[in-house]
Parts: C-alpha cells; sequence; structure tokens
C-alpha cells in the first residue's frame, strides 16, 4: 500500500499541485485580460472605460463573471444537445493543456516533452473542432457560417504557421521548447528571423479569430457567429477559451520569437529580475499589441483573408524555410545536436 | 503497470469509438468519433516511445483531415438513413465475406511460422530513445536511405494537386475581382477628372 | 559540405530528367497562363510537343544504362537489362498516345496544358514501378501512376460518363492499393525485410522446405497478386476496365491500353520471379486461374460489344490472359514471350487506337462498332490499316501478333503446361471471331455516311508506323527476341 502510495499516489498530487499553480494564474489573467482590453481601448479611445465596479474597476471582471455563472444556461430546442455543450467544453481544456508544455523558466515546465512544439502546434490546430461544434450543433444559420468561416480560416493560416516554425526549428535544431529558448541566448529570432516573426504574430491573430480576422463572430454580419446561440456558462467557457488561447499565442510567440523567460540583454541589471516575470512581461507585450490591432484596424473581407494567407503568407514562409536552410547550409552554421 | 493500463484504456476506447464511426446515425458524430480515435491511437503511439509520430498524427489528420472531412459532413446535406437503405440487403452476403475473411485469418494467425533466417531479420535494431530523439531519428533515415521515397511521396502529393486543381478549378467569366496591384496604382490624377461648371449649363 | 555522402544517381538518371522536366513544364504552363482560350490552347499545344520530346528524348538516357545492373538508393532502386527493355516499350507508348491526343484534345475543348504534364507524371510512376527493387518504391510508383490516370480518366469533367470513369477508377484503384499494402505488410511481418533483393534469399526453397512454410507470406504474396492482377484488368478484378475504357476520352483510353498495362505487367514479373521466385509452387495456380479467366472472358464478352472502346478493353484483359500464360511458365522462356509479346501488342494497340481516334464525323468522335461500315470503300488506307491490326490481334500469320502468340505458346508447352495452351488456342480462335466482324464491316456492308475525311497527319503517321511494324515484324524478328532474351535472362541472374 505504502509503495503505491510512494509511486503513484504522491507523484500524482504534487503533479496536480503543480497543474493548479499553473492553471489558476491563468484563469486570473485571462479575467485581467478582459479588464486591460476594455481599459486599453478605451484609453485609445479616449474613453475611460470601465471604471464603476471597485477601484479603477478592479472588480469588474469578477461581477461580469458573477453575473454570467448565475444566469440560465439556455439550449435551444433545435439542437444538438450533447454537441452543444461540448463544444465550449473542448475549446477551453484545449486551451489549457497546450500549457502543459510552455516553459516559464530554464527547467520550469509541466512536462518538458522533446516534441513540444510539435504538441502545441496540435493543440492549437485543435482549437478549431470548439468552433465548427458550437456552429453546427446550434442549428442556427449565423452560427453555422461563423463555423464555416473560421475553419477555412484556421486551417489557411495554420499552414504559413507551420511554415514558420519548421525555419525556427531550422535554427534551433530540436522540437523542445526548453532548447527552443535557450537557442536565443545570443539574439532573439526576432532579429535574424524579422519579417517571419511578425508574420506568425499576424497569423496567430487569424488563428485566435481576433481583430482584424475576426470574420467568424463578426457581429455586424453575423451577430456573434459560432457564440450566438450560447448564454451563461457555455458562453463564459467560450469567452475563457478565447482569451485563454490568446495568452497562449502570445506565450508562442515570446518562446518562439522573443527568447521566453531570457532577458534582452545577458548584462547584470537585466539578469537581476526572474526569468518567468520576463517571460510575463513579454507575454503582456504581446497581448497589448493583440488589443491595439483591435483598437485600430478594420475587419478584414473573407475574400481579402483568404488572399492574405494563401498568397502572401504562404509563399513568403515557403520562401523562408528554402532561404534560411540555404543560409544555415552554406555558411555551416546548422546547429549540431544528436 | 501503469502503461500497461494506459494500452488497454486507449486501446478500448480507440476500439469502441471506431466501432461507433461506422454505427452512429450522424454523419457529424461519425466524424467526432473519428477524432476520438485518432486521439486514443496517438496516445498508444506515445506509450510506443514515437512520441513524434503521435503529434504529426494530431496534427495531420486530426488537426487538417478530419477538419475537411467534419466540413464537408456539415455542408452537404446527405440523407444517411437513405444511404443505409440497402444495408439489411447486403448484409447476409457481407457478413458470410467477413466471416470467410475471420477464418482465413484465423488460419492464418494458427500456423505462423517464423524460420530463423526471418526471425534474425526482423530483430533490425532501431536506435535506442536514450540515445536519440525521435525527430534526429527520423530525420536521419528519412533524408539518407529513404529520400528516394521522400521525394517520390513528394510527387505524388504534387500530383494530387495537380489532379485537385484541374478537375474542379474554373475560369469564371464575368465575377468581379479586386485587383490590389490595380487599386493601389489608382491616383487622383488618372481616375478623377475636375471640370468647372458654369451656373445654369450643366456638363 | 554536406554534399560528400550524396546517394548514386546514375541508375536514376531518367527518373530524375523526367521529374526535372516535369516541374519545368508544369511551371511554363502555370506562368503561361492568360485565361483566354486561344492562349491556353497555346500553351497546351506547346507543352504537349515538349513533353513528346522529352518522352523521345529519355530513352536515350535509358539506354545509356543497357547493359548492366546499378542497384541506386541502398537497394530502393534497380536498373538492369529487364527495367530498360520495359522502360523504353512505356515511353514508346505514352509518346505515342500524347501525340495522338493533341488533335482530340483540341477538338474537344480540353486542351488545358496539364494533361501532357499528368501524363508525362504517369510516365515517371511507371517508370519508377518496373525499376523498384523493395515493396515501398514499388508503392510509391504505382500510386503516382495511378493518381495521374485516375485524374486523367476524368478530364473531360463536364461529361458524365468521363467523370464516371474517373471515379470508378479511383474507388476500385483504391481498394486494389489497399489491397496491395495489406499483402505488403503482411511480407514485411513474416518476413522481416521489404527489400526484393534481401527477399529472395530470406525466402529461398530450401531454407522454406528445412522451417516449414510461413502461411503469412503465402497470404501476402495472394494480396499483392490480386493488387497487381487489378492494375493489368485481369479476370476476376477486371470489371472497372469496359467502364473506364467506354467512359475516359479515347486518347486516354489508348494510354491505358498500352503503357499502364505494359509497366504493371513488367511489375508482375519482377515481383513474382524474383522476391517470389522459389514460390512458384505456390503462385503458379493462381497465376493459371488468372490466364484462363482472363482469355475465356476477354474472348466471348467482347463478341457482343457494340462500342469500340468496349470492345477494345475486352481485346485487352485476353492479352492481359495471354501475356500472364508465360508468366506461369515462370522461367526464363516466359518472361521472353511476355516481352515480345508486349512489344508486338504495344505496336498493334498504338495503330488501333489511331485508327479509332480517325473515327470521325462532323468533328466529332463516333465510338459505335456500326460507324465502321464500308471503310473500305470511303477511306481505302485507313480499313487496310485496321485489317492489318485487327487480323494481327487475331494471330494471323505472318502478321507479328501471331508470333507473339507463338512464342508465348512455344514456352507453356515446353513447361508442359498442356491444357493451358489449348484453352489458349481455342480462346484465340473465338476470339478471332470479332476481330473478324470488324473487318467485315469495313468491306462488305454499305457505309451509311462517310467519316471525316482528312485524317489528321499525327494519326496517319503512327497508324502507317504501327501498321508497318505489325507487317514487316517477321522479316527481322532477331533483333526483338535477342534483347528480350538479355532482358528476361537479367531477372534470373541470381
Amino acid at each position: 500500500m505504502v509503495e503505491i502510495w510512494d509511486n503513484y499516489g504522491l507523484p500524482m498530487v504534487w503533479m496536480i499541485l503543480k497543474i493548479i499553480a499553473i492553471v489558476f494564474p491563468i484563469m486570473l489573467s485571462v479575467a485581467y485580460l478582459t479588464l486591460a482590453e476594455r481599459k486599453v481601448i478605451g484609453a485609445m479611445h479616449l474613453r475611460k472605460g470601465p471604471n464603476v465596479v471597485g477601484p479603477f474597476g478592479l472588480f469588474q471582471p469578477l461581477a461580469d463573471g458573477l453575473k454570467l455563472f448565475l444566469k440560465e444556461t439556455i439550449i435551444p430546442s433545435g439542437a444538438n444537445r450533447g454537441v452543444f455543450i461540448l463544444a465550449p467544453c473542448v475549446t477551453f481544456v484545449l486551451a489549457l493543456i497546450a500549457w502543459a508544455v510552455i516553459p516559464f523558466d530554464k527547467g520550469m515546465v509541466l512536462s518538458n516533452i522533446n516534441v513540444g512544439i510539435l504538441y502545441l502546434f496540435a493543440i492549437s490546430s485543435l482549437g478549431v473542432y470548439g468552433i465548427l461544434m458550437a456552429g453546427w450543433a446550434s442549428n442556427s444559420r449565423y452560427a453555422f457560417l461563423g463555423a464555416m468561416r473560421s475553419a477555412a480560416q484556421m486551417i489557411s493560416y495554420e499552414v504559413s504557421m507551420g511554415l514558420i516554425i519548421i525555419t525556427v526549428l531550422l535554427c534551433v535544431g530540436s522540437l523542445n521548447l526548453s532548447d527552443i529558448v535557450m537557442a536565443q541566448r545570443e539574439m532573439w529570432f526576432i532579429v535574424p528571423l524579422f519579417p517571419m516573426g511578425v508574420i506568425f504574430f499576424v497569423s496567430t491573430l487569424a488563428e485566435t479569430n481576433r481583430h482584424p480576422f475576426d470574420l467568424p463572430e463578426a457581429e455586424a454580419e453575423l451577430v456573434a457567429g459560432y457564440n450566438v446561440e450560447y448564454s451563461a456558462m457555455t458562453f463564459a467557457l467560450f469567452f475563457l477559451g478565447e482569451y485563454a488561447n490568446m495568452i497562449l499565442m502570445s506565450a508562442m510567440t515570446s518562446v518562439l520569437f522573443l527568447g521566453g523567460w531570457l532577458p534582452p540583454f545577458n548584462a547584470i541589471p537585466f539578469t537581476w529580475i526572474p526569468g518567468p516575470v520576463w517571460f510575463a512581461l513579454k507575454i503582456a507585450f504581446c497581448l497589448f499589441i493583440f488589443i491595439w490591432v483591435r483598437a485600430t484596424f478594420p475587419r478584414y473581407r473573407y475574400d481579402q483573408l483568404m488572399r492574405l494567407g494563401w498568397k502572401i503568407f504562404l509563399p513568403l514562409s515557403l520562401a523562408a524555410v528554402a532561404i534560411v536552410s540555404g543560409i544555415l547550409v552554406a555558411f555551416n552554421l546548422t546547429p549540431n545536436h544528436g | 503497470m501503469i502503461e500497461a493500463l494506459a494500452f488497454y484504456i486507449f486501446s478500448s476506447i480507440a476500439v469502441a469509438a471506431a466501432f461507433m464511426v461506422i454505427s452512429a446515425r450522424n454523419p457529424v458524430h461519425s466524424v467526432l468519433f473519428l477524432i476520438l480515435t485518432f486521439f486514443n491511437v496517438a496516445g498508444m503511439f506515445v506509450i510506443l516511445g514515437a512520441e513524434f509520430l503521435a503529434m504529426i498524427l494530431v496534427v495531420v489528420y486530426v488537426g487538417a483531415v478530419a477538419v475537411l472531412f467534419m466540413f464537408v459532413v456539415m455542408m452537404l446535406d446527405i440523407n444517411f438513413v437513405e444511404l443505409r437503405q440497402g444495408f439489411l440487403n447486403y448484409l447476409p452476403i457481407g457478413s458470410l465475406i467477413g466471416l470467410v475473411m475471420l477464418i482465413e485469418l484465423a488460419t492464418l494467425f494458427g500456423s505462423w511460422v517464423v524460420t530463423p533466417v526471418i526471425a534474425n531479420r526482423g530483430l533490425m535494431p532501431t536506435p535506442s530513445p536514450d540515445i536519440t530523439t525521435n525527430t534526429h531519428a527520423l530525420g536521419n533515415i528519412v533524408y539518407t536511405h529513404y529520400v528516394y521515397l521522400f521525394q517520390a511521396a513528394g510527387m505524388i502529393l504534387l500530383v494530387a494537386m495537380i489532379g485537385a486543381i484541374v478537375l474542379t478549378h474554373r475560369n469564371r467569366p464575368g465575377v468581379k475581382k479586386q485587383d490590389i496591384g490595380r487599386q493601389l496604382n489608382r491616383n487622383p490624377a488618372n481616375s478623377v477628372e475636375i471640370r468647372k461648371v458654369e451656373i445654369g449649363k450643366g456638363i | 559540405m554536406p554534399f560528400e555522402n550524396l546517394p548514386d544517381l546514375v541508375p536514376v538518371l531518367p527518373e530524375i530528367f523526367l521529374a526535372l522536366v516535369i516541374m519545368s513544364l508544369l511551371m511554363f504552363g502555370v506562368f503561361q497562363r492568360g485565361g483566354r482560350a486561344e492562349t491556353d490552347v497555346n500553351t497546351f499545344r506547346v507543352i504537349s510537343w515538349m513533353a513528346v520530346v522529352t518522352l523521345i528524348v529519355t530513352p536515350l538516357l535509358v539506354l545509356s544504362l543497357a547493359g548492366s545492373t546499378l542497384i541506386g538508393f541502398g537497394g530502393l532502386f534497380i536498373s538492369d537489362p529487364f527495367s530498360v527493355f520495359c522502360k523504353i516499350l512505356v515511353l514508346i507508348g505514352s509518346a505515342g498516345s500524347l501525340v495522338m491526343a493533341r488533335n482530340f484534345l483540341e477538338e474537344h475543348d480540353m486542351a488545358r496544358f496539364e494533361y501532357p504534364v499528368l501524363v508525362v507524371f504517369a510516365t515517371l510512376g511507371m517508370l519508377m514501378m518496373i525499376s523498384a527493387n523493395d515493396l515501398i518504391s514499388l508503392y510509391m510508383g504505382l500510386e503516382m501512376q495511378s493518381l495521374s490516370l485516375y485524374v486523367i480518366a476524368a478530364f473531360r469533367r463536364d461529361d458524365t460518363r468521363s467523370t464516371e470513369a474517373g471515379l470508378k477508377y479511383f474507388v476500385l484503384g483504391a481498394v486494389a492499393s489497399g489491397m496491395f499494402l495489406y499483402g505488403a505488410s503482411l511480407i514485411y511481418g513474416f518476413a522481416g525485410t521489404t527489400n526484393f533483393t534481401i527477399l529472395e534469399q530470406v525466402l529461398q526453397r530450401d531454407t522454406q522446405d528445412e522451417y516449414g512454410q510461413s502461411l503469412g507470406i503465402i497470404f501476402g504474396i495472394v494480396f499483392i497478386l490480386s493488387a497487381l492482377a487489378f492494375k493489368v484488368s485481369a479476370v476476376p478484378f477486371h470489371m472497372w476496365t469496359p467502364d473506364v475504357y467506354e467512359g475516359a476520352p479515347t486518347p486516354v483510353t489508348a494510354l491505358f491500353a498500352i503503357a499502364p498495362k505494359i509497366a504493371a505487367l513488367a511489375l508482375f514479373m519482377r515481383v513474382m520471379v524474383g522476391p517470389f521466385g522459389d514460390l512458384i509452387s505456390e503462385w503458379r495456380q493462381i497465376i493459371i486461374f488468372i490466364s484462363v479467366g482472363s482469355m475465356l472472358l476477354g474472348a466471348l464478352a467482347a463478341i457482343n460489344q457494340r462500342n469500340i472502346k468496349r470492345m477494345m478493353a475486352y481485346s485487352s484483359i485476353s492479352h492481359v490472359g495471354f501475356a500472364l500464360m508465360g508468366l506461369a511458365v515462370g522461367h526464363d522462356s516466359g518472361i521472353r514471350a511476355i516481352l515480345v509479346y508486349l512489344t508486338i501488342y504495344l505496336f498493334m494497340n498504338i495503330g488501333t487506337f489511331a485508327c479509332i481516334l480517325a473515327m470521325r464525323r462532323g468533328g466529332v468522335m463516333v465510338e459505335a462498332i456500326d460507324e465502321l461500315a464500308g471503310l473500305g470503300k470511303t477511306h481505302p488506307l485507313m480499313a487496310a490499316a485496321m485489317t492489318v491490326f485487327m487480323f494481327s490481334m487475331a494471330g494471323i500469320p505472318p502478321l507479328a501478333g501471331f508470333f507473339g502468340k507463338l512464342y508465348i505458346f512455344l514456352s507453356v508447352i515446353q513447361a508442359e503446361l498442356y491444357l493451358l495452351a489449348v484453352i489458349g488456342v481455342l480462346t484465340s480462335v473465338v476470339g478471332s471471331f470479332y476481330y473478324l466482324r470488324v473487318i467485315r464491316l469495313m468491306y462488305f456492308e454499305d457505309p451509311d455516311e462517310p467519316l471525316d475525311r482528312p485524317v489528321s497527319r499525327e494519326i496517319s503517321l503512327i497508324a502507317t508506323l504501327a501498321g508497318l511494324v505489325t507487317v514487316l515484324f517477321f522479316l527481322y524478328p532477331d533483333f526483338l527476341v535477342l534483347s528480350a532474351a538479355t532482358a528476361s535472362s537479367a531477372l534470373f541472374l541470381n
């Protein structure tokens, strides 16, 4: 009995504690990301934003959450019940399980697997299912159109995202996320791979269905797109999932291009600040750009969106793969592992 | 013990989900079960230590292929109940063929003979996961011993692409298309004409 | 530099050349695309001729490898006299069908540059099949060939019959591929390798005798055999053939009847006498069954056909039956006979399809056999050519077809498979009925309305060349027989 506890029980409890230590801050940041978004956009619009609930409106997210929690969940009579309820759960869970491989500092990662980046890519490519299922199960034209758009959009941008990830991997020689970060000790990849970093970030905008690519929920045409029929907690799960995805994508951008937990310069005043703080700062920076883009750019038309994905990003990233690997081979810069 | 447990969980769910794929009434549910099957198979790959394959399976099959399946199944309004009308008619002969196949497979495994020559060949060592990672091991083979097959597979995909375009792409006349180059090249000098209109005369 | 351990590319030179040409033709075509009809037709014409030139140049590259056995890519690829012989046949067949296709495609509004590109792609796949020395590379070649052929079968995409042909071919072809893969996985599971050279050692007679037969290997062979039988359209896997031949555009049918058949039969021979050569007592009865079935069905079912393409489909089934008879012999002389037979089959079929492509009325293809009525009066030359091909297919001496059959029968009798030989002779007598019916129609019936007069230059050129080969073969058969002997002995070297 004791042996089983020692071998399996204790590690499991330890693992659960670690998971909680990751999930809880993420949920908190999601809550405050919504507030930050409204505040930042308010500032950009020369308004105040939410400022009534609590000091500076700091309790606003809690009030919103409480409201959604207490409301009644409505399931449309024509809906496909099981799938309808499964959809928000899928979105939410997928947004959380991806964090298992994100390194917060050297060695500070839940599961340091060899194919971390592939895992991350796989999970992010699954995000489309929540939306597709929601759109189909709602049995509503708006929701369905939104889901269709979203599916096409996410698949299109995944292609160039994958290719850009390959350019990064070419420079690293490993699929392990910690290795990717450590390869950026000398220089963050955003510098040598500059245009790729930008394309990657734009693709993450499309991948998370954020402005200016938020066609799946374009309120002007589709009311609210795939989540038009959702209310209360089911809606809250979508909402949480979407924002958690934003944070995840920012983390991915930070790991791939902004040096993860590494300070910008390997010199004294910077190295005093611990790695996780640098990582959080970088994520916050990316999130700020997310919000900034939302406040400034008009929505893309659907054909423009597809054109950007297939006719501009795809050729550019394909060319980048060829060029980067060519340069690495020509100047004998290929990383050597194993 | 954990590994065996995980194996039984993954494999039983995979088989059950695969059965549901063919027996579910709703085609969308079928696709969802198919995804579940893929996931469990990926899980089994992980148990085998083939983590790279597991991830690629998820990325390619779940992330892309099944999405397109789902896309098509949702878009097409197929009455699957109608399609299954003939099912019962073909059931006897179908199950007969299935039974024959089953007996054949049983005899096959019943008389399993592995000659020593073959047994020795089957022991070709794969590199141990302690020495090298999945990705390196695969890369070392795919780009050296199997480069011919790798390139051939690429050519086959190219054929598939050409085929899809040839069979579906049409140049429709009379469709308005945005020509961004032309839009950007427009300037006031060649698109706006300013005329002075005299009062009471018009143009 | 990382180029020091580059694999030996010399044996693969023809394939690499073709692949590079395909890619450049594709780029050329894509960037020529103006969207206007005339420019599209021009592009098609240019690319079509360039593809033909490529297919004519490639045999020279292939010939440069003749006379020696080279193994490339660590045993995945083999280039020996056998592969050289078959590759040249395939290349001639593809080039011929491409030359004949140009006019037809332009007149039927299908002149898109992808057609020649896909034909060259299919040819590349066939070359890879012929040269495969491993189950995996075999599968790669097979898939590349089949995938391109599925697409060009449906190339006339606004025509229901063409799309039906493409779809049927695709679905059944996918099943065949599945069977092949299943068989290959069984072989791999029981033999521990996919390489032909090693398989041959593993499956040697004496080891098998000593330790007992592994049933799994036999199962694998049966599955692979079924898949290959599907690809050569042998009974009982022939069902797709008439529909696909009838539905596909005629130049595509011509291609189907010639090049893939030769490639698949070459594959059949290499797989059966190579790695599984020592298991001949196990697979011989299957081959005999397939062969007898194909000959019988091809002879009987063709009698009732009204559509000439359907008739040719059944004719090709029976020809495959004859060829497989040689495989049942299982040694040198049988393989040599098949190679001779295939060469003659190639020329007879190109010629026949050239004549079929010339069957037009008012610029539109006609396909009924009755349309040939009175051809002897309206088109004496074309009728003469058609007569030569029909007589040759029926096996009337001294035309080439007779010699093809002769060599096969000789080898079968040598191997003491008398019953098989008797069935072969009988079916060939029955089969000559429908070939002769075409000739009777042409000379002894009155025409309703004559077919279009000027036959395009390319088609008459090809019909003439093929006709000359068929007629004059008996003058100088040594060249072909000797090179076929060299080629076939290469399969039995070790």
